[in-house]
């Protein structure tokens, strides 16, 4: 990246903390929040897993330890495409038009000006402390090869999820609104993704592994530490995918918005 | 010499979508589009030299904000070339739209909930504005457009001449070659008006910023441009100078005459005799085309025919006529 890339993005970081200390309340109240209610969720799903006991030969820490992987890339995935999630009410209220008379990037501009780090940081601390608890409670061993492992699949899980966004805002020059196809398409995807896979009927596994991939964000990476009976059914290099999945349906998603932009139609006064 | 902005036979549809919201709506539409289809743009070409200053006028609806995103590079047209400073807007937008301003009056491009000076900072990173520059236009604009006093105020505090006044240099900072103006004096009072029209004359006659000029106060037009371009129902209807305009369409006069005593005024041919004033007898209206009956004949016959006390003939104001050029379809 270029130094005056990099410079704008610190303006854009001041500009947004600026008018957030504006309402320095409502800013802090917003992150309790966003903490409090992920951290209800975190619980709710304990106390849920401790009943179940075992579940396709999970136990409640190998399943939290799953969840954690959901809870992580969304706290990544949430700095950077806030602004893909939210792209439809900048395009009904043709806010589009601004980011397209700017002599920058519109991935660029709508991702760094939209940047969630409040929210960001509340997801991220759980996703982090989830993960440390249960990575040593399943017994990961740790060495360079596990790390290395583990920070390809964050990253492949960010972007199998930003493609979803990415592709759902592309939509949005084609349609009147997206929202219900995003509860479909993410929100109860991401549902699903919170139990092994395995617990489905095949038409949801085969979704999840063939249509929307969300099964590389958090499955298939906690099998290549678990290494679980119920895993032995799926082809074995889907231990090893999430990155590549990741890097090919976020490029597909990519010409797939390139390809729609020329359909945005603004909006009239 | 060539135009600076050229535009060719330039046509833009809206579809608008017929289909409900929700799932079922939404694959409905995948499966078999329903639209209906809404040209807002026909077919329309025109050139802009540069240092050029361009009215654009046009009934709601005409399509002159279609026109100016096209032109800017926000839609991509249906058919027609558009080449403005040899590129194309929306092939090569991000080389093309570090040369233009684009001010939208009915929409802010500052940040509402912080002091208008840190809106322009945004804009110096993301123009990659030379400090020297960025330093040089914020003094002169602000001097010209008298802001001194409300640049540390935030955006939702102040008045709409105001704000506007703060979009139009936010739209300037960077040095654009080519300036968009879509209705920059909407909502604004008469002595706001006056500042911004000044501002834009003397910006473009100091610095050759060739401009586009649309709004619905044809005082703004008189007041800033030379020529004149009227569109109405997606086509262009006039284009030239603009006092051509009268001799095209305002080739009506009105002659207001007083007579001394109460005498009837017998009919002329080609001129259309009327009474103005039910409670005063001696006066009279009458009104022809220039072109089919002389003036000097007409009042010299009147002069000879009537005891006239006083006689006053006037041209139409370019605000009728403009409204009449409009009227004109209706009545088609
Ligand atoms: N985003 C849009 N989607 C659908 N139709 C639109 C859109 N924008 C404009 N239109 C329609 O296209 C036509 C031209 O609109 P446009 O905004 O270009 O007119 P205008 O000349 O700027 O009018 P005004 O003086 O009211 O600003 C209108 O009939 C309008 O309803
Ligand atoms: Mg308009």
């Amino acid at each position: 990246m270029q130094s005056d890339t990099i410079h704008l993005i610190g303006v854009y970081l001041k500009t947004t903390a600026k008018a957030w200390f504006q309402y320095r309340v409502d800013a802090i109240m917003r992150s309790l929040a966003v903490f409090l209610r992920e951290a209800t969720g975190v619980v709710v799903i304990y106390l849920t897993l401790m009943k179940f006991q075992d579940l396709n030969g999970w136990n409640v820490y190998e399943m939290l330890f799953l969840c954690s992987l959901l809870f992580l890339t969304y706290g990544i995935l949430i700095i950077f495409f806030t602004g893909l999630r939210d792209f439809g009410n900048t395009v009904r209220k043709g806010e589009f038009d601004r980011y397209l008379l700017r002599p920058r990037g519109l991935l660029f501009q709508i991702i760094f000006v939209n940047a969630d780090w409040f929210a960001a940081v509340g997801h991220g601390c759980l996703g982090i402390s989830l993960f440390l608890v249960t990575a040593g409670k399943v017994g990961v061993v740790w060495n360079v090869g596990t790390v290395l492992y583990y920070l390809f699949a964050v990253l492949g899980g960010v972007l199998i999820q930003g493609a979803i966004f990415l592709l759902l805002a592309a939509l949005n020059f084609y349609l009147l609104e997206t929202d219900s196809l995003k509860e479909l398409l993410y929100y109860d995807m991401k549902k699903f993704a919170a139990y092994p896979i395995s617990i489905y009927s095949k038409v949801i596994q085969i979704c999840m592994i063939y249509v929307i991939p969300f099964a590389f964000v958090n499955y298939f990476p906690a099998q290549f530490f678990l290494r679980k009976q119920d895993g032995a059914v799926y082809p074995f290099a889907c231990l090893y995918l999430t990155p590549v999945v990741g890097g090919g349906v976020y490029l597909l998603a990519y010409l797939f918005w390139r390809y729609s932009i020329r359909y945005y139609k603004s909006s009239g006064n | 010499m060539d135009g600076l902005i050229t535009v060719e036979h330039l046509h833009k549809s809206y579809r608008i979508s017929k289909r409900g919201k929700g799932i079922p709506g939404m694959l409905a539409n995948l499966v078999a589009p329903k639209y209906e289809k809404k040209d807002a743009v026909k077919d329309i070409s025109f050139q802009i030299a540069e240092g050029e200053m361009v009215g654009f006028i046009g009934p709601n609806g005409a399509g002159k904000s279609t026109t100016i995103k096209m032109l800017s590079g926000i839609l991509y047209p249906d058919s027609g070339q558009i080449l403005v400073d040899g590129k194309v807007p929306y092939r090569q937008r991000k080389q093309y739209v570090g040369n233009i301003g684009v001010v939208f009056g009915q929409k802010s491009q500052l940040q509402w909930d912080l002091p208008v000076i840190d809106s322009f900072e945004l804009l110096k990173a993301i123009y990659r504005i030379p400090d020297q520059t960025y330093k040089r236009n914020l003094a002169r604009f602000t001097e010209m457009l008298d802001m001194q006093e409300f640049l540390k105020q935030p955006v939702r505090q102040l008045s709409l001449g105001q704000r506007m006044r703060a979009d139009i240099v936010a739209a300037l900072l960077h040095d654009p070659k080519i300036v968009f103006f879509d209705e920059p004096t909407i909502g604004v009072d008469v002595v706001g008006k006056e500042t911004i029209r000044t501002f834009i004359r003397e910006l473009n006659a100091q610095d050759q910023i060739t401009m586009l000029f649309t709004t619905h106060d044809m005082q703004d037009i008189e007041k800033t441009c030379k020529r004149l371009l009227i569109i109405d129902q997606g086509n262009k209807v006039y284009d030239g100078a603009l006092s051509g305009i009268r001799e095209m369409y305002g080739t009506t006069r009105t002659l207001d005459l007083e007579l001394q005593t109460e005498v009837q005024v017998a009919p002329i041919p080609h001129v259309t005799i009327s009474r103005p004033d039910d409670s005063n007898p001696r006066k009279w209206q009458l009104q022809f085309d220039h072109h089919a009956v002389s003036v000097q004949e007409l009042m010299g016959f009147l002069l000879a025919t009537y005891p006239v006390r006083d006689l006053n003939i006037s041209e139409p104001e370019i605000e009728s006529i403009i409204r009449n050029i409009y009227g004109g379809r209706q009545s088609e």
